[in-house]
Formats: structure tokens, sequence, C-alpha cells
């Protein structure tokens, strides 16, 4: 029997969670739920943290656009807030399952998570989104791209929480996700998070490896180049140096590895095609 | 007008709302799951982790003192018996040995679900354990460890030639193929492969068992047939037919899944042994894990031509991965080489094959029957060697198709066929133009399914009020046998459908029906209905005769149920008929009829055959289906744009339901086709859940599917009908195949058409170019 | 005995006192401490859709929602529907249609659908396959339960 502890405060659940080393956050219950249905988790207490008014909502900041960590999928995908450069974020959340599902999972939920092939993690990656992560030792900031450490292991320390995950402000910028899967919101095969910025390009690729890839020294090197074929292989390649796929029951390695030049093509033509029209 | 506006006479052709669709419109329908016994426990099993081990012993001691425990079955407490509808090979639970990683090895019955599970975990087996046979060709290997030692003594139905891991081998040949192959201009090769798919019936398995004081047994369960669950629990508990009773709540889907046992034989031991009722519901990752799927096939296939494309020999070689339990595989093996030629006329034709055991779990029914995997081969060499004779898809098989009158492979007749103008019809409608202008990719292939087989029964009764009670024993799994039993009965009678009601399959008093698979209930059932509805109207006609004091060929039937005297005004209602039978002569008014299809399958003269496990089979459907794909080549993603699925199903006596078993199976072969596989990771299975093992969505379908239903009456068939359940899954793959052949020029001999094998293939051709 | 709480939960617009486990989900609250059996376990894992209920106007899976967090939310299954026009446009659409085959799905289906027509004036036949995508069904392959939606849409307009 797992008890439930329904802090109103991030300061409560931290110090829950400090003092029940088997406890564990529950965000949408999206996963965790699911995972302790099929018998692969037991926690002694689940701290619910869907009565935490920080946690929730989406708001324009100082910094940019602060996402609560409690923002089910469903206001992301319907947020206005999220255009231009920003617009990939909003596709992949509503890429991410089907309605239900959507009205129950949270963007804090799946980071945490950091489950390879989800959707978020490489659309955040493509927009320099910062992680706030709170903790018994205070609150401190992550950017995404350095957040996943590892196959399901980011920089979540013990006790500590993703209270809130912060993009820069939206610019005026073409941007896109793309999934390969085997049916309508599966996981992914292989993902393409892709932000064009007059002369250069922004790319994030998941399901490729633990975590999402991209590379900001290639992008520079490509920056002015856009419309030269060569360099835009010559940039996949460096993108594929760095991933890390497996084979799995969604594809092989092998073949996620020929996935990623060839939707950094695509996803650049099809920008090229927005930007005409 | 709405189909439930009372309609007078002529209930056959008519698409009515099922019978039961307004108690699952108020979600009010109980299936296994719903059903609560007073008393009840609930049960859970621990499945094997092993492959292949013998059990040295049990520790159960810890599980029994878990909270809410009453008892524990392990293959102590069940004797010898083993059930199998072709080889005799299995028991209610793993006894004294292991053969797969999932295969139920005890199960606890106790007060909630969550306790029985967790009991099981308490349960320590000690194995020892054996090495793994994971591939056919390691089965037959020499030295291969031997799945079943006891082989030679088991009980087998036909001559399956089984020994070592070899379950099972059949040849069947016709003409001469080893010296046609010199007569052919044309020959093409290759060698396929087809994946495991997962049924994934909405509803997992479940079974809920009661014992009554005299110790006979009432047992409700998730099935496709009350008769198979009986057999099949008598068989492998030793218990008398006459102590088992077989019922049936509403089923959610089945596809073959539930046609022979899942848990029903364990759920009955438990309680048994607990002496209260059980129930138990096995979860999703339960029903991929312990159950049964699609068998996966090796085909090695040739087949050879005149320059003109004339057709003159096919030699088709499978290779079947059985599971570790035979199962249905024997009659799936035997059955696909029976349709391996496809609805052509080949003269020479030869079809062998083998069937091993391996530590996997059953492969066993499901929707097709083998029919899917040898037509993903046969209808692509189809459209090779039309291509090699330089005629489209279409002419190539106009030119060689079976018609009406001729005989099929091995030796059944051919009685009607609608292939032709099904051809004819996708033809046509698939040449229109796409809407938006872009250039289709059509792939085309034609196919044939059998219905028939084997005993069922039909017991009509005329109650008091002169409504009528029709009871088959066929279980309806959604699919709509009921209604459509209900209609043939009631255009019989002559009466508005809503005076017909169905029973629902219970072994005490259901005539016995072999089940709801094979494409059968319609056709067949639907005989024995009409067969006795008729016997019922002979003796209304008979006492009207007498009541109206005239001859019985001056009698007609009337609107609303009634006898009239031609001519006349005069008539009886059913009801007066039916109280004057009641009290006064003759007796209630019954009419049974029971039947078995009996055309032979083989005839000597014509072919050799040996291992044939269908001595008596059935007769024919026919279907054309045209799939129109888009192929991404930047991923090798494939999508359906449009299909055309025509099938000849004799007479629709319910067109809606056909139409939706066309489009459902359609969907089902296409996820089949692109996408759906089963996949091991060693002995384990490693996708044995819905987040890993897709099916489509309501996305994932083309909005233009459309299922066309053509008539070409069968003789011997309830007002002409013939089946209409498999027929619109078989020429899937081989369609999408040759579509995708179409819009990449690659040729793809393993399914599934993932993208990743799509791509592949969209690659090795800019190779060549 | 597995200990039981007594919880609050307001279904189909009635409060009613629960026992059932704390941690129980709300599709095992439903059916094993309310008797609501019109929510079904396919797969228990989200992704089948057959156990879908609304909670404050929104379709989610029961199965993956803990009841405990259900308390003073509005909770509506099939059964609380009855009095309502479009699910009772849609019922006698789906029923007509040929969208009902073995029925497992089919309570998630109406809810999914309804919630969709109540809250779009304009649906899309797009917009239906969208809202349904979360209901998997292996039967009917989907045409006529998209077909009764949209006819269910046609006549809730008029």
């Amino acid at each position: 029997m797992t008890e439930i502890y329904t802090p109103k405060s991030i300061q409560e659940a931290i110090s829950f969670l400090a003092a029940h080393p088997d406890a564990r956050p529950l965000a949408g219950g999206a996963t965790l739920i699911a995972m302790r249905n099929a018998g692969l988790i037991e926690a002694s207490h689940f701290v619910s943290l869907s009565e935490i008014g920080e946690l929730q909502g989406i708001a324009k900041t100082g910094e940019g656009i602060r996402i609560g960590a409690m923002t089910r999928h469903r206001e992301t995908a319907e947020c206005d807030l999220l255009t231009g450069s920003l617009a990939v974020v909003r596709q992949a959340a509503g890429m991410i399952a089907n309605r239900p599902v959507r009205n129950m999972g949270t963007m804090g939920g799946a980071v945490s998570n950091a489950d390879p092939a989800a959707d978020y993690l490489p659309a955040l990656a493509c927009v320099d989104a910062v992680v706030t992560l709170a903790g018994p030792d205070g609150q401190r900031d992550v950017p995404v791209r350095t957040f996943v450490q590892d196959w399901y292991e980011t920089a979540l320390d013990e006790g500590e929480i993703v209270i809130a995950i912060t993009l820069p402000a939206p610019r005026n910028e073409l941007s896109l996700y793309r999934k390969v899967a085997r049916v309508t919101g599966d996981y992914a095969t292989a993902s393409c998070a892709i932000a064009m910025d007059g002369d250069t390009i922004r790319v994030a690729i998941g399901a490729c490896g633990p975590g999402p890839i991209r590379d900001t020294e290639a992008e520079e090197t490509l920056r002015g180049h856009l419309a030269n074929p060569e360099a835009v292989t010559a940039f996949a390649g460096q993108l594929a140096a760095l991933a890390d796929p497996i084979d799995d029951v969604r594809g092989s390695a092998e073949y996620r590895l020929a996935l990623i030049p060839r939707l950094i093509h695509a996803g650049l033509r099809q920008m090229k095609l927005a930007e005409v029209a | 007008m709405t189909d439930q506006t009372p309609f007078v006479g002529g209930a056959v052709g008519k698409s009515f709302a099922k019978l039961d669709n307004a108690e699952k419109a108020e979600g009010k329908a109980l299936y296994i799951a719903d059903l609560y016994r007073p008393g009840m426990l609930h049960g859970a099993i621990l499945p094997s982790p092993l492959p292949h081990a013998r059990i040295k012993g049990y520790k159960l001691d810890a599980a029994l003192a878990a909270p809410g425990v009453v008892a524990i079955v392990t293959g102590d407490d069940v004797g010898d018996g083993r059930m199998g509808a072709f080889i005799k090979d299995e028991h209610a639970i793993a006894k004294g040995k292991v053969l797969y990683v999932g295969e139920p090895v005890a199960a606890v019955a106790a007060k909630t679900e969550a306790q029985a599970r967790a009991a099981c975990r308490l349960i320590e087996v000690d194995y020892e354990e054996l090495p793994a046979i994971l591939s056919p060709e390691d089965g037959l290997a020499d030295g291969a460890p031997i799945l079943h030692e006891n082989l030679a003594t088991y009980f087998k139905v036909f001559d399956a030639g089984s020994q070592g891991n070899l379950a099972a081998r059949t040849v069947l040949e016709e003409g001469d193929v080893a010296s046609a192959w010199d007569d052919c201009d044309i020959i093409v090769e290759g060698e396929f492969t087809t994946q495991a798919q997962a049924h994934v019936a909405m509803e997992p398995c479940g079974a809920l068992a009661e014992v009554d004081a005299a110790g006979r047994v009432t047992l409700w369960s998730a099935n496709q047939s009350v008769f198979r669950v009986q057999a099949n629990v008598s068989e492998s508990l030793s218990l008398p037919m006459s102590k088992l009773r077989c019922l049936t709540p509403r089923v959610g889907g089945g596809f073959g899944n539930k046609m022979e046992p899942h848990i029903q034989p364990i759920t009955v031991a438990l309680a048994l042994k607990a002496k209260r009722p059980v129930k138990l519901i096995l979860s999703r990752e339960e029903d991929f894990e312990m159950v049964r799927a699609r068998h996966p096939y090796k085909i090695r296939m040739k087949t050879g031509a005149k320059k003109d494309g004339t057709l003159v020999a096919r030699e088709c070689e499978v290779l079947l991965d059985c599971g570790a339990f035979a199962d249905d595989s024997p009659g799936v093996l035997g059955y696909s080489l029976l349709m391996c030629g496809g609805p052509y006329r080949i003269p020479n034709l030869k079809a062998h094959g083998k069937l091993v055991y391996t530590n996997k779990l059953r492969f066993g029914a499901y929707r097709g029957f083998g029919n899917p995997q040898v037509t993903f081969a046969g209808e692509q060499q189809i459209d090779e060697v039309a291509e090699r004779a330089c005629l489209n898809p279409i002419e190539m098989r106009r030119r060689n198709m079976l018609h009406a009158g001729d005989g099929w492979f091995v030796g059944p007749e051919v009685a009607s066929s609608g292939l032709a103008e099904c051809l004819d019809i996708v033809e046509k409608r698939s040449a229109q133009a796409r809407a938006d202008g872009t250039k289709r990719n059509l792939g085309f292939a034609i196919t044939a399914h059998i219905s028939g087989l084997l005993g069922t029964g039909a017991i009509v009764r005329m109650l008091e009020d002169g409504s009528i009670s029709l009871n088959t024993g066929a279980t309806d799994i959604g699919q709509g046998s009921d209604t459509v039993l209900a209609q043939i009965c009631a255009e019989k009678m002559n009466v508005p459908l809503d005076m017909v009601s169905v029973a629902s399959p219970d072994t005490d008093g259901s005539p016995y029906n072999w089940g709801t698979t094979a494409s059968r209930v319609t056709y067949t059932t639907g005989r024995a209905v009409q067969a006795a509805a008729g016997k019922v109207l002979d003796q209304v006609l008979r006492h009207a005769a007498e009541m109206l004091a005239c001859d019985e060929d001056e009698l007609e039937l009337r609107d609303g149920a009634r006898v009239g005297k031609i001519g006349s005004n005069t008539d009886l209602p059913y009801s007066a008929i039916s109280a004057r039978a009641h009290w006064a002569v003759g007796g209630p008014i019954v009419g049974s009829e029971t039947l078995v299809f009996e055309q032979e399958t083989h005839d000597p003269k014509r072919a050799v055959a040996l291992g044939l496990p269908f001595p008596r089979i059935g007769i024919f459907s026919f279907a054309a289906l045209a799939v129109d794909v888009d192929v991404d080549d930047v991923t090798g993603e494939t999508e359906v744009v449009e299909a055309w699925s025509a099938a000849d199903v004799g007479r629709a006596i319910n067109p809606r339901l056909v139409e939706v078993q066309l489009e459902g199976s359609f969907v089902q072969g296409m996820g089949y086709a692109l996408y759906e596989e089963m996949v091991w990771d060693g002995p384990k299975l490693a996708n044995p859940s819905l987040m890993d093992y897709k099916i489509p969505t309501s996305r994932d379908v083309p909005d233009a599917l459309h299922a066309m239903i053509v008539e070409d009456p069968e003789p011997t068939g309830p007002y002409g009908a013939k089946g209409a359940g498999e027929i619109g899954l078989n020429a899937v793959p081989a369609a999408i195949a040759n579509a995708v052949h179409a819009a990449t020029g690659f040729r793809h001999r393993h399914l599934p058409l993932s993208s990743e094998r799509v791509l592949n293939g969209i690659l090795s051709q800019e190779d060549v170019a | 005995m597995t200990k039981k709480t007594l919880l609050t939960l307001t279904l189909n617009g009635e409060e009613t006192d629960v026992a059932t486990p704390m941690d129980a989900t709300l599709l095992e609250t439903l059916r094993e401490d309310m008797g609501v059996l019109s929510v079904k376990r396919g797969c228990n894992q989200g992704v089948c859709g057959s156990c879908t209920v609304i909670l404050d106007g929104e379709p989610v899976r029961s199965c993956l929602t803990l009841s405990a967090r259900c308390k003073g939310h509005d909770l509506r299954t099939i059964e609380g529907y009855e009095a309502d026009d479009i699910m009772a446009s849609l019922k006698q659409h789906l029923t007509q249609s040929g969208g009902i085959q073995c029925g497992f799905c089919t309570s998630g289906v109406l809810l999914s659908a309804q919630t969709y027509l109540a809250e779009n004036p304009h649906p899309t036949r797009d917009g239906v396959k969208s809202a349904l995508s979360g209901n998997l069904c292996r039967c009917t392959g989907y045409r006529t339960i998209v077909d009764a939606v949209c006819d269910a849409a046609v006549e809730v307009a008029r």
C-alpha cells in the first residue's frame, strides 16, 4: 500500500521527500502510475504535486516563458505564447500520445523521467530551455542540453524535483518538430527539432541516444552555408557522430543513424518552403 | 425509415443493428471481468521465467501464509490429462517441465487480485534449466534437446508424422512439379519470412469457475467456443463432460486468441481446490505472453509460367514455428499449404512443410489461419511473373484465375465464384485518379478462403406466444453472429427480427458447435438454423392445415407471423398454432438440425496428400484487393492512402456487418503488414505491452477504405451465404507489398514492411541507380 | 484484508462516500468499490482507452488516475450522460452505423466523442479522428465509428 501525501508548497514537498527516502514525487501519473500498475515500482508514498500553485501555469517572465512543472501537455500544445522559435515545443507537445494522456502528463514529469524516445527533450534542447530544480539545498538551474546525463538518468539529485522549465522569449523564426513513429502518438523512433534563424539552424535529434543531441559548434560552422548540401550533410555527420542509438523494437541503431541526415535535410527543405510562402 | 422500424418478412439482406448494440452503447454489457459470484476469490498466475526447464519442486509455504490466500495450484494438483486440438500435448498447467517463458507454473486464489499477485511472487520453484530451442531450424538439428519427450504417446487426431521436435509435416501435390519447370518460360523464386502477430483483442482473456455441492463445475469464460472450452477442461483435468457446464458472457473480441483454451483449466483447478468460485483475468502483458499468436513463417516459393503468363507450376515449402504446444498449428500448416496456390488454375502444384516445436508461446489460430502468410509470397510472385510476361497485374490474374466448377488444389469443388466480379470492381474503382491529381502507387492481390468445417447444430423452438427461440451454441464475439443467425431464422419463419430471441451458448442446453472460427458460423451454423427453422415451419403448416381444414398447399405465410388460406381472409397467428401444439395436439413445436460438413477435401485421383488435417473442409469465398500507398522517401514510412476490398460472400445476410468485417480485417492486416511485430530478446518477448506493440489508431487508417460486397450464391449456403470473417485480411500484406514495389521499385520479402525496411529498399535502389 | 479509506467522490453529479484503498486507481475504485462496470481494464497502462472517464470535463485514463486525487472534482462515466442530447445522438448513430462490434471500446469511444462534440460547434472529420485517437478499437477499423460521430455532429448542429 502506497500512501498519498499532498503538500501545498514546494518546500513541503521537498521536506517530505527528504524525510522519506522511499517516497516518489507524483506529477501527472501518466508514467509513474503505469509503472506502478506493471509492478515495476513500489513506493512508500506518492508525493502528489497537484496542489502546489507555483508549479502550475505558463507565464511570461523577465527571462522568457516559464512553464510550471505541472503544466499538462494539453495546455502546452494550445499555448499561444509558444510561437516562432518556440513553436517546436508546442508541436512536440501536440504529438505526445493522444488527448487523454495529454490531459494528464506534465512537462516536469516527462523531463524528470527522461525517456530517450519522448518528445519534449529534443524540442527543449533546440530552444535552449533551462530546467529549474528545487531540493533540500535550494533551487538551481540546469540547461536542458546537459540535464540528461545517461540513459534515464538526469541531473536531479536525491530529493530534488523539477519545478519549472524556462524558455527564452520567442523570436520571429521558423521552427518545427518532426517525429518518425510507427503509429500516431507512439514514442519516437527518431525525431528532429529544428529552428532556423536566417543564416543558421539549431537542431536537436531525439531518440538516438540517452538524451537529445545538439552540437552548437557544428551549427556555428554551418552558419551562412545552409544552401550548400554538402555542408549540411557534414553538419548532420557531426550530430550522427555524437549519437548513441540502440536497437530496439522501434528500429535499429543503423536506421536511426541513417535518419539523422535525412531528417535534417528534409526539415531544412520544409522550412525553406515555409519561408518562401 | 430506420433499421428499427418493424418490417414485414425478408430479414435476409437487411443491415439491422446488432441485437447486442443497445446494451453495449449503454455500457451495460457484461464481459467476464464484470461477473461476480458470492464468495468469489480472485486468481493470479505465476509464469515461468525460463524457456525450458524441469520442475524439481515447489516451495509454497510463504505464499500460502500470505494475506488473503486461500489455495494454490501447481502441476502436482492436476493429473496427467492432456488437451490439444490436433495433438494432445498440453497439461492444464506446467507439469514436470516448463516450455516457454510465460508458461503458467502455479496459480493462486486469494481474496483480492492484488493479494493473489503478491502471493505468486512468494512462490519458489526449483528449476533444472535445459537448453532452449528458439528457432524451428534449431529444433530440427541433430542432437537438439527434445521438448516433448513423450510425443510418441500423445493422442493425435490425424497422422501428422510427429517425431523429435517435428510436431507435424504435410505434403500435398498435384501434377508433376519436378518436371514441369522444363515447360516454363518464366520462373521466379524467392524466400519470404513473416513475423509473429499478436491478436490484441481489446478484452484480455479471463475465466470464472464455480463448483456446486455435487462437485459439478460451472465455468464462464471469454471464449470463441464453449464446446472447445468444455473438451479442453475435461481432457486436461480428467473431468467428465457431464460434470462441467460452460457458459459465455459478452466477449470482447477474439480473432483466434480465444478459440482454444487459455486459462480456463487453471481457473477450474483453482476453484476445485479452493472450494470457492474463482475469477482469473489476465493482464494485458499476460495476454501477450501466455496465450498464443500468429505463426511466424519461412516460405520458399517458386512459380513458373509460359511466356504468355499462363501458370504452369508452383512449389511452396514452409517452415512453421509451432511454439511450445501444438494447439491449432497442424491445422494452420495444412490449411496454408492447401491455399498456397491461390485462386488460380495451376496444373502442377507441390506444397509441403514442417511444423517444429520451439520454446516460445504456442502459435495458433489467428484470422486467416496461415493464408495471409502464403498469400504474401504467392501474390507477389504472380506480380513478378506478370512483369516478365509483360502483362499488367490484373490481366495476369484474370488469365489464370479459377472459376466456378473448377476444382481447388487437392480436390474440393468450387461451386460458386464471384472472383471475376471482385477483380473487375477493384480494377475499375482503383483506376480513378486521386482527387489531388498525384500519382497512385497501386498493388493488387486476390485470395480465397474456406468456410465450413466440422460440426454444428441448431434448435429452434416456438414459444407459447408464437415467438421463436433460437439456440445454436455459436459464440458471438462481437461480429454479430447472433444477429445474422436470427435473421436467417426470421427469414425462414417469415417473422419480424424482434420475434426471434437467441440463446447464449451453454453446453447444458445448446447443440454442439465447434466454434466461432474459420469463417464458419454464417455458412455452417446458418445452414443448421435454416433447416431447423424449416422443420418448425413444417409443423406450423401441418397444424394450420388441420386447424383451417385444408391442404397444406392451400396455405400461405402472411405478414405479422400468420398463416392463411390462399384466397381467403381466414388466417391464424403463430400464437394460436403454438397454443394448440402446447396444450392439445402434437406437443411444443421444436425443430432441430445437426450437421458436419460432408464433402471430402482430398480427391485421390487428383492429388497426393500426406498429413492433411482436414478430411472435409468447406466451401469457398473469394476476394480481390487493391491498395494505393504513399511512401515517404525520407523515412520509408508507408501510408495506405486508399483501398478497395471486394469480397464474394455468396449472400450478405447483413450487408453492414459484412462490410465491417472487411474493413476491420483490412486494418488488422494493415497493422500486420506495416508495423505489428512480436519481438523476442532471446527467449523472452521484448514487447509484451501496448506501449511497445502498436496497433493502428483512428488516425492511422485511410478514410477512403471501400468495402464492396459481391454475391455469387453458394448452392449449399443458407440463402446462398458463405463466410466473410477472414477473407478481408488474407490479401492485405501482399497488396501492400505490391504497392510498395510500385512506389519504390523494391520487392519486399519480409514482413512487416517497417519504415526501416522500406527505407533500406529505397536506398538499395539508389545504389543500383 | 486490504486497508480501505473513506473517500468522497462526486460521480455523475452525485456525491458518494466510498471505501477504497488509499492508493487505488479510479479504475479500481469505480469497478471494485462502486460497481461501475462500464469502465474496462484493457491494458492498465493508459494506452487502450477502454478505461476512459471524464474528469472536470476532460477525458482521462482512469487506470492512471489515483482516486485520492479526485476528491472535489467532477467525475463522469457513461452512466452520467443519460439525459445528454449529444450522447443520445451518438449512441443512436453508433448503434446503427456498424461502429459497435465487441463493444469493449464503446464506452470510452462515446465519452471521448461526446466531449469533442460538446466543445466544438464546428466539428471536422479530422477533429473527430484526433479526438478518438486515444481509443483503440481492434474490431471495426474505425470508419463506422468516425461516420457515426460525424452523423451525430450533423444532427446535433440542427
